[in-house]
Formats: structure tokens, C-alpha cells, sequence
């Protein structure tokens, strides 16, 4: 059996590769993508706790933590094309709405 | 308007009724006795209701200015003004016949107290330093106080105001030039009737300072009323301004007493002055001092008198009569309250040593009196004439104050008490008598404006024909008759012809201060006195000079020619005050109007003793053949002098038959070939000399008051103006100067970039991660 450290590690690496795929990358479905990743890698962090634990509750959260994460997709999705109707481009770089 | 007689006749049914409420509710009052309802219990609604009417017109007026119904039915506002002012005059009425029917009891006043409008602890600090609280509940309170005094000059302000506002229906209307402005006259004009009124009947040196300075308000919201004109704009300010200077005094006297006696109530002070003998004297003089200068700005008393004549900038009769008649008569009143200080005789509880202020009083009122009828004797304009002769008209009463306030003081009873009730009864005289005169003259410059306007092309308006420059009148004896009879009823009044008017009050102020100064050792009332008597013959010479350059001799402007009597409400309130100042002081002396203002003695009381007859006798010998030599000597110069030297010098100047063919009331007509009987003086030399040229520069006062403003005030300004750019303003601006530097930087990171937003949310949220953990650890 894979000791939980291990796991945590894992999910330490994973949310770095996210941020750092947040901060660097313009496309916007890149970033969300990104986001995906940070949020899987707080998965593998309960996944561990629960596994260590030997307790249920961590399995629970992940699951609704995955269904919240496939809505807010969706979400997020519908967000993106809100603003290529707006800007004819879901680069980072050329929205700066919130500057205004 | 004018295809009917008299079309204000119509309009005012509905106030004639009004006027008999009071008599109904008296009457009424037999059947329900018991009611609680009661003239003094009403009275507070005297001044209330034309308060409340104010902004009732000012929002009418400013909402319907335009609309056909507000300027015919409602005469702009006019209508409602005078309604309330119905009302008030009728509960003056109302009151005056319930004091004279129940008396004041025990008490020195009617009062009434309404509500206590604010209550209070008083704290202070003991010798070792704690605060404790050294009066429990104290109470503003607001209430009525009514005595013969207030009593008189309720009258004299609900009258006259009430009259006053009947003739601007007829003088304002009339006019275009007040198109669609009059709701401001008539609001402003009800707000300075609440404020007179409210200062007649407050029951505190408070609410008397507080209606005051309402009337000050209203006073420079009227001498502006012409605002565009720039000189009607400086008047009002001057007013407002010199006014102000005597009002700080007046404040700082009413702290003095309040520091005195813990109280400005009238019930609390006047109850014993001297709080059991034990008030600081040399207080009480500083405190007097200061309610004196006070009532010198109100009155336009030398050295403060520099406002009245410019305050007749005003709407032509109408602001210049509130500046004769009502307001002015403020500081008389205010003055006339410090009575009870002086009353050192057995009947009151004052404080010894005053005798100096009552020095000062009478002095102040001598030199004013003389002075102005100096000044009065140069001026073309018949409005300047009789504002410096209300000038000098109400320096007399000051010196009669002064003289009965000394003889208070050093326990001469009687005689202080005579003198007081003939300065009141003067101020009674006085403002019927000048009330009236302004309504004339107003009249005559009506006529004369619309002469001119009829005669002169219409598209040629802006020549500068002055309507009011005598030098431009002449002969409208014949074309103003009830004009021309009214003016010499009233001037008869103020000169002092005897048995008219003015000429009871006058010789009685006359005489005492004479003897006051002759027979009870007030050697220092010697300067007052000579003044007083010598301006009894100026009085005689510039008010029969204004009458003779008006309406006698023959037109001198072709205006003057074709002015006729036309406008109506103007003629009833002149009839009616005509008929006042021809009558009213023969008959209130009868009834004993002197004593009764003096020490609320009953009226008729010697009708009653002696009879109708004997009255008249006594009256008439007291008046003429007194019995000490010193004063029959006295009355007589006076009378020699004003009735006899003054007038016929005038009329040596100015006097002249009316043009062939012209007839003047018969009232009058003797008046005018009398007038040329004297021979004539040529006096174009005098008129050129110097001193003529310094009386029509009114002996530099405002050059004077200029020169020393510059002096003083102007540096003083300078320095501040640049204490306030370069300090307080340098520190704003430095504040923000740094603000707007300091946000410059700061918004540079607001790049709108939502990876950036990401970036500081992440650092944001380690920062607090390793806080936290520094924390636990």
C-alpha cells in the first residue's frame, strides 16, 4: 500500500504545476484546465487524510469536491464564451476589464 | 381698478369682521365663564400667526407667481399678509380691552407663561476644582409678558403695520417695477411684523433679543429689496452691518445679566434688581451701558445713526415707515425696560450709582437730536428729511429716557414717572404722526413717478428724474389735497403745535428735562436740555421747509404739474392717522396717557374725579400756565420758538402762492398767502458756504467710519486673507498633493490583468498561512 506521505506529496506537486500553469499561461481554458489540477491535488489530500485516517469522511468530501468541480466548468466554460463574444478572444492578456 | 370709488372697500368686508372677533368673544365670554381661553392666553398667536404666514406666502408666491388669480384676488400675497395682520391687530385689541377691564391685580404685569421650551442644569466648578451642579431645572421658558409699556407698543406695531400694509396694496401693486416680486415683500414684510410684535409681548430679555435680531434680518432683507440697484445693496448691507455693531453689545450686556442674576427672565430680574441690595453696582452699570449701545444701532442713534438714511433705499414709503415707526421704536423700548434697575424710590428695588449711564443716555439723545435736525435742514430728498427728523424725533425720547432714568436713580419719584410717561407718549405721537408722513410722502412720490411717466415719452425711461427731489415739486397743494392736509397734520404733530399731537409729549420732555436739571441738581443734563429746546425750532424750520417745497408756491418741473390723486388704499390709512395725530394726544392726555404709561395709574381716572370739563381746564392750564414761573418760562420759549421762529424762517425761503386758478383743501388754504407774508430771505449764499456743503455730506460720518474701517479692519483682513491662502489653505492643498501622489503609485498595480488579481490573492494567502503558523509554533 502506498504510504499517505507519499500521496500528499503528490498533491503538493500537482497544485505547484497548477499555479504555476495559472500564472504562466494566457489561454483561458489552459488556466481553467490549470485550476482543474489545483483542485485535484486537494482531492489527493483528502484522499490521503482518509486513507490514513482510515475514515470515510475524506472519500465523501472528494466526491462532492468533483461534482462541484464538473459544474463549475460548466460555468466557467459559458464564462469564456461570454467574453470571446465580447473581446474575439479568451486571452488573458487582452482583458483588462477590471482595470476600469 | 378705479371705475369704482373706493374698490378697497370690497376686500376688506371680510377683515372689518375679523376686527370684531375680539368684541363677540368678550360678550361671548359672559355666557361661558370659566373658560380657560383667554385674551392673555391667546396672545402668543399675535406674533405666531403672521410668523407662520410667512412661508405660507413665500411658497404660494414663489409656486403661482405668474397666475392671474394670485395677482388679482390675492394682490401677490398682499391679501394674506394683511389678513394675518387683521388678526393680530384685532387680539392687540382684544388684550388691551381685557387689561383695561381686569387690571393687573398685585402684579406689576399681565404674564402668562406658555411652555418651558428648554430646562436645564447649570453646572460649576468649587474652589477645589470638582463640578458640581449648582442649579437644578432651570428653564427657558417661552411666555407673555403685558404691561402699559408693552401694551402701547403692541398697539403702535399691530396698528401701524396693519395700516402699512393696507397702503403697499395700493403702493406696491401699482408699480411694475415689483411685477411678480411682491410675495417677497409681503412675506418678508409679516416676518418683520412677528418680530416686532413678538418683541413687544416676550416675557425674557432672551426671546427680546431673538425677535431683534429677526427684525435686523428683515430690516436688511427689505432695504434690499431693490438688490440689482448697487445702491440699495450697500444700504441694506450698512444697515445690516452698523446694526450688528450695536447688537454684540447688546449680547454682551444680556451675558452681564445673566452672569447677575442666573436668569434673563423679566419676572426674575425686575422682581428685585438688586437681589436683596446685594448686586455688584459696577456690574449692573457695564450691563446697562452695553443694552444702551444696543438700542443706539436699533434707533440710529449718534455715533451708530449712519443706516437710517440710507435704509430709505427701501420700497419708497413702505420700508422707510418700518424705519420710522415700528422698528426703530426697539431700542426706545429696550431702553424704557432698564427702569426697574434705576427705580431707587420706594417703589422699586434698583441699584444706586447708575446715575451715569442715565448721563450718557440723555447726552446721546441731545447731540443726535440736534445733529440730525441739522442735517435735516440741506436735504432735497423728502424721504431724507424725515428720516433724519425721525432721527432727531427719537432722540428726544432718549433724552426724556435718560432724564427719567437719573431721576429714578436719585429718588425723585414724581417727576421721573412724568418723564417717562411723556418720552412713551412721544414715541406714541411720534410713530402715528411719522407713519403717516411717510405714507404722504410716498404718496407724493407715487403721484410724481407716474406723472413723469405720463408726461415724459414712453420709450425715453432712463433720464434721471428723481421722483423724490423736492427740488422737482412745488405746488401740489392743489393737485394732492388729502396729501397736502395730511403731511401738515402730521407735521404739525412733530413740530409740536400746541394742542396737536406731538406737542403734549414733547413739552412734557421738554420741561423735565429743564427741571431736572434747574430744580433737582442734575447739572450735567444742562447740555441735553439746551439741545432738546434748541432743536424745538429746528423741528419748526425743516419740517415746514419740506412742506412748503412740496406743496406750496408754483410747480417747479412740469411732472409736478400733472400729478393728481389717483391710487387707491392709499388715502384711508392717511385719513386715519391724520385724524389720530390730530386728536389722539389731546384726548389721551385727557385720559391721563402720561401717568398711566408712567406708573400704570388707571386711564380716566380724572375724567372720572373731576369731569369732562374740569379735565380739559386742568389739562390745557397744566400744559400752558404751569405754576412754577421757571417752567411757564420754559414752555413758552419752546413754543416761541417752534411754532413762531422756525416755521416763519422757513417760509421766508420757501414759502409761495399756488399758480392763479389753483385752489388748495380748505384746510390748508390759509396756510399758503400766510406763507409769503414774512418778506423773503435770499440764502443762495448760505446755501453755497461750507457748512452747508458739510450738513448735505451729513458731516462726513461715512467718510469718517470709512477712513477708520481702512484703518483698522482692512489690515486686519489682509492679514488674515493671507493667514487663511497661505496657512490653512497651504495645508489642504498639501493633504492633497500628498493623497493624489501617494494614489498615483498605488493604482499602478491595478493592472486589470486577472492573473496579476491571482497573484497577490496567492501571496496574500501564504503571507497569512506563515502567519498563522509563526503564530501556532
Amino acid at each position: 500500500m502506498i504510504p499517505a506521505e507519499y500521496l500528499a506529496g503528490l498533491g503538493a506537486i500537482l497544485f505547484c504545476i497548477g499555479l504555476v500553469g495559472v500564472f504562466t499561461r494566457a489561454n483561458a481554458i489552459i488556466v481553467l484546465m490549470c485550476v482543474e489540477i489545483m483542485l485535484n491535488a486537494v482531492n489527493l489530500n483528502f484522499v490521503a487524510g482518509a486513507l490514513h485516517h482510515g475514515d470515510v469522511t475524506g472519500w465523501v468530501f472528494t466526491a462532492i469536491a468533483i461534482g462541484i468541480a464538473a459544474a463549475e466548468v460548466a460555468v466557467g466554460l459559458a464564462i469564456f464564451l461570454a467574453l470571446y463574444g465580447e473581446h474575439e478572444s479568451i486571452s488573458l492578456d487582452d482583458i483588462t476589464d477590471l482595470k476600469h | 381698478m378705479g371705475e369704482s370709488k373706493n374698490p378697497e372697500m370690497k376686500f376688506l368686508i371680510p377683515i372689518g369682521l375679523l376686527l370684531l372677533f375680539p368684541f363677540m368673544r368678550i360678550y361671548g365670554g359672559e355666557f361661558a365663564r370659566g373658560s380657560p381661553f383667554d385674551a392673555l392666553e391667546s396672545a402668543f398667536l399675535i406674533p405666531l400667526i403672521p410668523l407662520l404666514i410667512f412661508p405660507l406666502i413665500a411658497i404660494l408666491g414663489q409656486v403661482y407667481n405668474k397666475e392671474d388669480w394670485w395677482k388679482e384676488r390675492f394682490k401677490e400675497g398682499g391679501m394674506i399678509a394683511i389678513g394675518s395682520l387683521a388678526i393680530a391687530l384685532s387680539l392687540s385689541v382684544w388684550l388691551a380691552i381685557q387689561f383695561f377691564t381686569q387690571g393687573t391685580g398685585d402684579e406689576d404685569a399681565l404674564r402668562w407663561n406658555l411652555f418651558n421650551w428648554i430646562s436645564f442644569d447649570v453646572l460649576g466648578q468649587t474652589a477645589d476644582g470638582t463640578w458640581v451642579t449648582m442649579q437644578q431645572d432651570v428653564a427657558l421658558g417661552v411666555g407673555i409678558w403685558v404691561d402699559p409699556l408693552s401694551l402701547m407698543l403692541l398697539f403702535v406695531a399691530a396698528f401701524l403695520c396693519f395700516l402699512i400694509c393696507w397702503f403697499s396694496l395700493g403702493y406696491m401693486n401699482t408699480d411694475p417695477i415689483n411685477e411678480d416680486r411682491n410675495h417677497r415683500f409681503y412675506a418678508e414684510f409679516v416676518l418683520f411684523s412677528a418680530g416686532m410684535l413678538g418683541m413687544v409681548l416676550a416675557d425674557s430679555f432672551l426671546w427680546l433679543f431673538v425677535f431683534w435680531e429677526i427684525m435686523g434680518l428683515c430690516s436688511y432683507l427689505l432695504i434690499g429689496f431693490y438688490y440689482e440697484r448697487p445702491s440699495a445693496a450697500y444700504a441694506a448691507k450698512k444697515a445690516f452691518l452698523t446694526t450688528r455693531v450695536g447688537d454684540v453689545f447688546l449680547l454682551i450686556g444680556l451675558l452681564i445679566l445673566y452672569d447677575l442674576y442666573g436668569s434673563l427672565d423679566y419676572a426674575v430680574i425686575f422682581g428685585d434688581p438688586s437681589i436683596g441690595g446685594t448686586v455688584d453696582a459696577g456690574m449692573l452699570k457695564w450691563a446697562m451701558l452695553m443694552l444702551f449701545i444696543g438700542a443706539v444701532g436699533k434707533s440710529a442713534q449718534f455715533p451708530l445713526h449712519v443706516w437710517l438714511p440710507d435704509a430709505m433705499e427701501g420700497p419708497t414709503p413702505v420700508s422707510a415707515l418700518i424705519h420710522a415707526a415700528t422698528m426703530v421704536n426697539a431700542g426706545l423700548y429696550l431702553v424704557a425696560r432698564m427702569v426697574p434697575f434705576f427705580d431707587v424710590t420706594s417703589h422699586g428695588h434698583g441699584v444706586e450709582g447708575l446715575g451715569d449711564v442715565a448721563i450718557i443716555i440723555a447726552w446721546t439723545g441731545g447731540i443726535t437730536a440736534c445733529m440730525a435736525a441739522m442735517i435735516a435742514f440741506v436735504q432735497n430728498d423728502i424721504k431724507k428729511v424725515l428720516a433724519y427728523s425721525t432721527m432727531s424725533q427719537l432722540a428726544y425720547i432718549f433724552t426724556g429716557l435718560g432724564v427719567s432714568l437719573w431721576l429714578f436713580n436719585n429718588d425723585h419719584h414724581h417727576a421721573a414717572v412724568i418723564a417717562f410717561g411723556a418720552s412713551m407718549f412721544h414715541l406714541f405721537n411720534h410713530a402715528m404722526a411719522k407713519g403717516m408722513l411717510f405714507m404722504a410722502s410716498g404718496s407724493v412720490i407715487h403721484e410724481m413717478h407716474h406723472a413723469h411717466h405720463h408726461v415724459s415719452d414712453p420709450g425715453d425711461h432712463d433720464d434721471d428724474f428723481d421722483a423724490q427731489d423736492m427740488r422737482n415739486m412745488g405746488g401740489l397743494a392743489s393737485k394732492l389735497p388729502v396729501t397736502a392736509t395730511a403731511m401738515a397734520i402730521g407735521s404739525a404733530s412733530i413740530i409740536g403745535l400746541p394742542l396737536i399731537g406731538g406737542f403734549w409729549s414733547k413739552e412734557g420732555i421738554i420741561a423735565e428735562t429743564w427741571s431736572a436739571t434747574a430744580l433737582y441738581g442734575a447739572s450735567w443734563m444742562l447740555l441735553p436740555a439746551f439741545l432738546i429746546l434748541l432743536t424745538a425750532g429746528m423741528t419748526g424750520f425743516y419740517m415746514t421747509r419740506m412742506w412748503m417745497m412740496t406743496f406750496a408756491g408754483k410747480p417747479k418741473s412740469v411732472f409736478a404739474g400733472h400729478a393728481h390723486e389717483a391710487t387707491p388704499w392709499i388715502r384711508t390709512p392717511l385719513v386715519l392717522l391724520s385724524v389720530i395725530s390730530l386728536l389722539g394726544g389731546f384726548l389721551l392726555s385727557l385720559l391721563g396717557a402720561i401717568h398711566w404709561l408712567g406708573e400704570g395709574e388707571a386711564l380716566g381716572s380724572a375724567l372720572e374725579h373731576d369731569g369732562a370739563v374740569m379735565t380739559v381746564l386742568e389739562t390745557i392750564k397744566h400744559a400752558f400756565l404751569p405754576t412754577d414761573t421757571f417752567l411757564l418760562l420754559i414752555t413758552w420759549t419752546a413754543v416761541a420758538i417752534s411754532l413762531v421762529l422756525g416755521p416763519m424762517m422757513a417760509m421766508r425761503i420757501h414759502g409761495g402762492r399756488l399758480a392763479k386758478g389753483e385752489s388748495a383743501h380748505i384746510g390748508i388754504a390759509w396756510l399758503l398767502p400766510l406763507s409769503t407774508r414774512f418778506g423773503r430771505s435770499d440764502v443762495t449764499e448760505l446755501a453755497n458756504s461750507g457748512v452747508a456743503d458739510a450738513l448735505q455730506r451729513r458731516l462726513f460720518f461715512d467718510e469718517w467710519y470709512d477712513a477708520a474701517v481702512a484703518a483698522t479692519v482692512i489690515p486686519l483682513a489682509n492679514v488674515l486673507a493671507w493667514f487663511d491662502k497661505r496657512v490653512i489653505d497651504g495645508a489642504i492643498k498639501g493633504i492633497e498633493w500628498g493623497s493624489q501622489s501617494i494614489s498615483g503609485e498605488v493604482r499602478k498595480l491595478t493592472t486589470g490583468s486577472a492573473r496579476d488579481y491571482i497573484l497577490m490573492a496567492v501571496v496574500g494567502t501564504l503571507s497569512i498561512a506563515v502567519l498563522m503558523w509563526r503564530v501556532a509554533v
